[in-house]
């Protein structure tokens, strides 16, 4: 299983994203969006582009600038939501990316140009992002999805 | 015309003469065949005034003795248009979800006593609220010629959408051993109000960016609060919706900047008014002192007993909705008012916030 | 996605950076324990928690007049003096149908995308004629879904909140004519072709001045239109050219059952409320057959649709024109059906000819 944070990884969550049509129902449809998850000093770009997270590659400080928001959190609290992930087959309620915004100062979900716009896109493509990130869980075995709302 | 319908008729076909823009063909991308993709040709033309009042679809051929049924108030482009409408629209359409079955409800359990009542009353509100989207919508788009159909399509969507939130959360209501609680007024019949507009741009400041802006901040406190994976699920789904609906606002009033720039002091008068009733309004369930906002303190505190504490939360949500309004005012080409001493948030917000 | 805003200026304050207050304001809590039914506990069932399951105590009790003009739940402790918002239909007997929750539920889960649930890749090109006659045909039935979309949103905002169930079907009716709107667009756009000839108007005319109240566009919209296009979907189906098409009208034509659906069980039930009723949806349907008839004189819908029923302009004129026959014949025998399990008396006699010529 690759290790948390790594290219191997986002990749990794990418193909079981991608692999399982579950992840499309429920609210979570079409997304077009480019994120970054920014873990201490690396950053990974997570490209969506439809029905599918079309890219995710490890990017430069300054490629922040190009995303419409990226997720940013010191690498204790990206490792402790990754371990709540797995160890519940999902976020738990405490660990979901809505909960972490709103409960953390400026919240973890920024930009570089400040368009709120843009940065709605984090609002509008919520759920997409929670599957996404619930989907490292089954990273180690291709296991179940766990629930349609979490 | 030919009016036989018997054995041995033969077809007049003077009407393929009489046909709109021939040979277009539009070509299915990788997301299907969307509105984008058929933007092709005389198709692709959105008129800046529409003379359209037959409600014949954009780019057929008009007949000369057809009746002038449509009664459109809304024939001018910048009126009510955003430069990515057929997206949203997809979006919308692609990101549907069902409170029946897309909810677990499962997951919902006995709550004590002071938080069910919380909940429901934040329920009863939302029941209450959400479908002012849905009735005013509806209104402007039946006055809303069928060239603009891109726009008018997004608003058929959240009609629908703001149909499965007043459902939502009566269910949510009725889930859990509670009931509806009492109705606040929120939305009323008052000048000022999102109801009463007489213009779509007026009307949208109201409700997407002010009205709706604040509520996406509400679901999304929904779904920190949460005490189950239903309240997660529902709050997190309304909030998508929500900020679709807020998007189309920001987009519209960028687009109206933009390509009227002769009704920028009208909409900031809008604006103005929208910016007194954020806080001082009972639509904004954060807002001062309403039943909602006592709800709300006691579900961020956990327990009637912890409403300081809740409430102390709730401030911290108000300024983040301040700071989200702002920022999308910016973002539609309004900043301007933040800087040149037009815009009294500050003031307001110290003076309710005390 | 680029917005082109314009960035904030880092040297202006923040407008929203204020002083925390000292002290949180005393709270009253007197809303609290105020509910006009508390210990509701409605369970999901097999197809989940849904909106017709919630009727239950004081939450299902439908009154046969809402004089509320405020947006107050039904069931909820509504607010006093709140000013009205104007909404004017508050009796049951004006909207009423009962099996709207089920089908704003239908509506939900059977519900489509026509960017990706039609194969559009199955459309190719077509001899020329044919291809004009599906352009008009999509352009009459996109004409069509707008009637549906004008007039339903024109009237939705005027029912009153304890018919919320009602409300919230007609919210899906009319996102159903949205998506049609487009799909048929589309379908027109697809093949090589474009938009035809706008339709004649006159029937749009007659359901979109219907101010005589909801009932009597739902007679219009839906029970004369309704039943037309409902028939015309189901022929054009096993004429379809390839699977879009095909797919596209077997969408639309669930879409519009469920909408039929409403209209009849509103219509039996505003009937069986209302003694005069049948008699007036007597003098409403022989105005609407006169205008209907007028519009059937018009030889472009009926000259397109004999092509497509043919495959081609070859065999149009007869074999088209015969399925043309026989799908009239279809519409007039199912809708003098209808109009006889509703209780309105027709008399095929005193109906226009270019009706009732296809009953024999």
């Amino acid at each position: 299983m690759p290790e948390f944070p790594s290219e191997a990884w986002f990749e990794a969550v990418r193909a079981v994203y991608n692999g399982d049509d579950r992840y499309r129902g429920g609210g979570a449809g079409a997304c077009h969006c480019r994120a970054a998850a920014k873990i201490g000093d690396a950053a990974y770009l997570i490209v969506f582009d439809g029905a599918e997270c079309a890219e995710t590659r490890r990017i430069g400080a300054d490629e922040l600038a190009d995303v419409d928001f990226y997720l940013e959190m010191p690498p204790e609290r990206w490792q402790a939501m990754i371990d709540d992930i797995a160890a519940n087959g999902g976020a738990s309620l405490r660990f979901t990316l809505n909960t972490l915004d709103l409960e953390t100062d400026g919240g973890i979900a920024r930009s570089v140009h400040g368009d709120q716009y843009r940065e709605d896109l984090f609002f509008r493509y919520n759920q997409t992002f929670q599957y996404f990130f619930d989907a490292s869980a089954r990273i180690a075995d291709g296991s179940r999805l766990e629930s349609a709302g979490g | 015309m030919s009016d036989a319908v018997t054995a041995g008729e033969t077809l007049d076909l003077g009407w393929m003469e009489r046909q709109g823009e021939w040979g277009t063909r539009a070509r299915p991308g990788k997301q299907g065949l969307t509105l984008a993709d058929i933007q092709i040709g005389s198709y692709g033309e959105t008129p800046d005034f529409s003379d359209n009042m037959t409600g014949r679809p954009r780019g057929a051929a008009a007949r000369p003795r057809s009746y002038r049924v449509g009664g459109y108030s809304v024939r001018t482009k910048s009126e009510i248009w955003l430069e990515n409408a057929s997206f949203l629209y997809e979006e919308a359409l692609q990101r549907q979800w069902s409170s029946a079955t897309d909810v677990p409800w499962h997951t919902i359990r006995p709550l004590p006593d002071d938080i069910e009542q919380a909940e429901c009353q934040l329920a009863t509100f939302l029941t209450e609220v959400e479908f002012v989207a849905g009735d005013v919508p509806a209104r402007w788009i039946s006055q809303t010629t069928p060239d603009y159909f891109e726009p008018r399509n997004c608003l058929l969507a959240q009609v629908m959408d703001e149909s499965r939130h007043m459902d939502v959360f009566r269910k949510r209501a009725l889930a859990n051993g509670g009931g509806l609680m009492s109705a606040t007024g929120g939305t009323a019949g008052v000048v000022g109000s999102i109801d009463l507009a007489r213009d779509f741009t007026e009307m949208s400041s109201r409700l997407h960016i002010s009205g709706e802006g604040a509520v996406l901040t509400i679901f999304r406190m929904g779904e920190l609060m949460a005490y189950n994976e239903a309240e997660k699920a529902i709050y997190r789904l309304c909030a998508q919706d929500e900020a679709r609906h807020v998007a189309f606002g920001v987009m519209h009033m960028r687009y109206m900047a933009e390509t009227a720039p002769e009704r920028r002091e009208e909409i900031e008068c809008y604006l103005d008014e929208a910016e007194r009733q954020i806080l001082a309004g009972s639509q904004n369930p954060a807002g001062n002192r309403t039943i909602s906002s006592e709800a709300l303190a006691i579900l961020l505190g956990g327990g009637k007993a912890h409403h300081d504490e809740g409430f102390r939360k709730l401030i911290a949500i108000r300024k983040r909705q301040l700071q989200e309004y702002v920022k999308r005012v910016r973002s539609a080409g309004f900043g301007e008012r933040f800087e040149n001493g037009r815009s009294n948030l500050k003031g307001m917000l110290e003076a309710t916030a005390a | 996605m680029s917005t082109g805003a314009k960035p904030p200026d880092p040297t202006v304050p923040d407008p929203t950076t204020v002083a925390d207050p000292a002290e949180p304001p005393a709270p009253t809590f007197d809303w609290m324990g105020k509910s006009r039914q508390w210990g509701v506990r409605v369970k999901p069932g097999r197809h989940g928690l849904r909106l017709g399951d919630l009727n239950v105590g004081i939450y299902g009790e439908v009154p046969e007049h809402w004089p509320d003009q405020t947006r107050n739940p039904r069931g909820a402790i509504p607010k006093r003096g709140v000013p009205p918002l104007g909404y004017a239909i508050r009796d049951k007997v004006a909207l009423w149908a009962e099996g709207a929750a089920d089908l704003y539920e239908e509506a939900i889960q059977r519900r489509w995308a026509p960017a990706t649930d039609i194969p559009w890749h199955t459309v190719q090109p077509l001899p020329e004629p044919l291809e004009r006659a599906i352009c008009q045909v999509c352009t009459e039935l996109c004409q069509y879904a707008n009637c549906e979309i004008e007039t339903i949103s024109s009237w939705q905002h005027q029912m009153a909140y304890g018919y919320h169930e009602v409300k919230q079907y007609l919210a899906t009716a009319t996102f159903d004519a949205a998506r049609q709107f487009e799909a048929f667009r589309k379908r027109a756009l697809v093949g090589g072709g474009g938009l035809g000839l706008e339709g004649p108007g006159e029937v749009n005319r007659m359901i979109l001045e219907s101010r005589g109240g909801w009932t009597e566009a739902v007679t219009y919209l839906f029970l004369l239109r309704g039943t037309f296009t409902l028939t015309l979907l189901r022929h054009l189906e096993p004429a379809a050219q390839n699977e879009a098409e095909a797919a596209l009208y077997r969408h639309a034509l669930e879409d519009k059952a469920r909408h039929l659906t409403y209209a009849l069980e509103h219509l039996r039930y505003a009937m069986a409320h209302q003694p005069d009723l049948p008699l007036v949806m007597q003098q409403l349907l022989l105005i609407g057959h006169a205008i209907f008839a007028r519009e059937l004189k018009d030889n472009v819908l009926r000259e397109a649709l004999a092509i497509v029923f043919a495959g081609g302009l070859e065999d149009a004129a007869d074999t088209g024109l015969a399925r043309y026959r026989r799908m009239m014949g279809d519409f007039m025998r199912r809708y003098l059906r209808t109009c006889a399990w509703l209780g309105i008396e027709l008399d095929p006699e005193q109906m226009p000819p270019r009706m009732t010529r296809y009953l024999a």
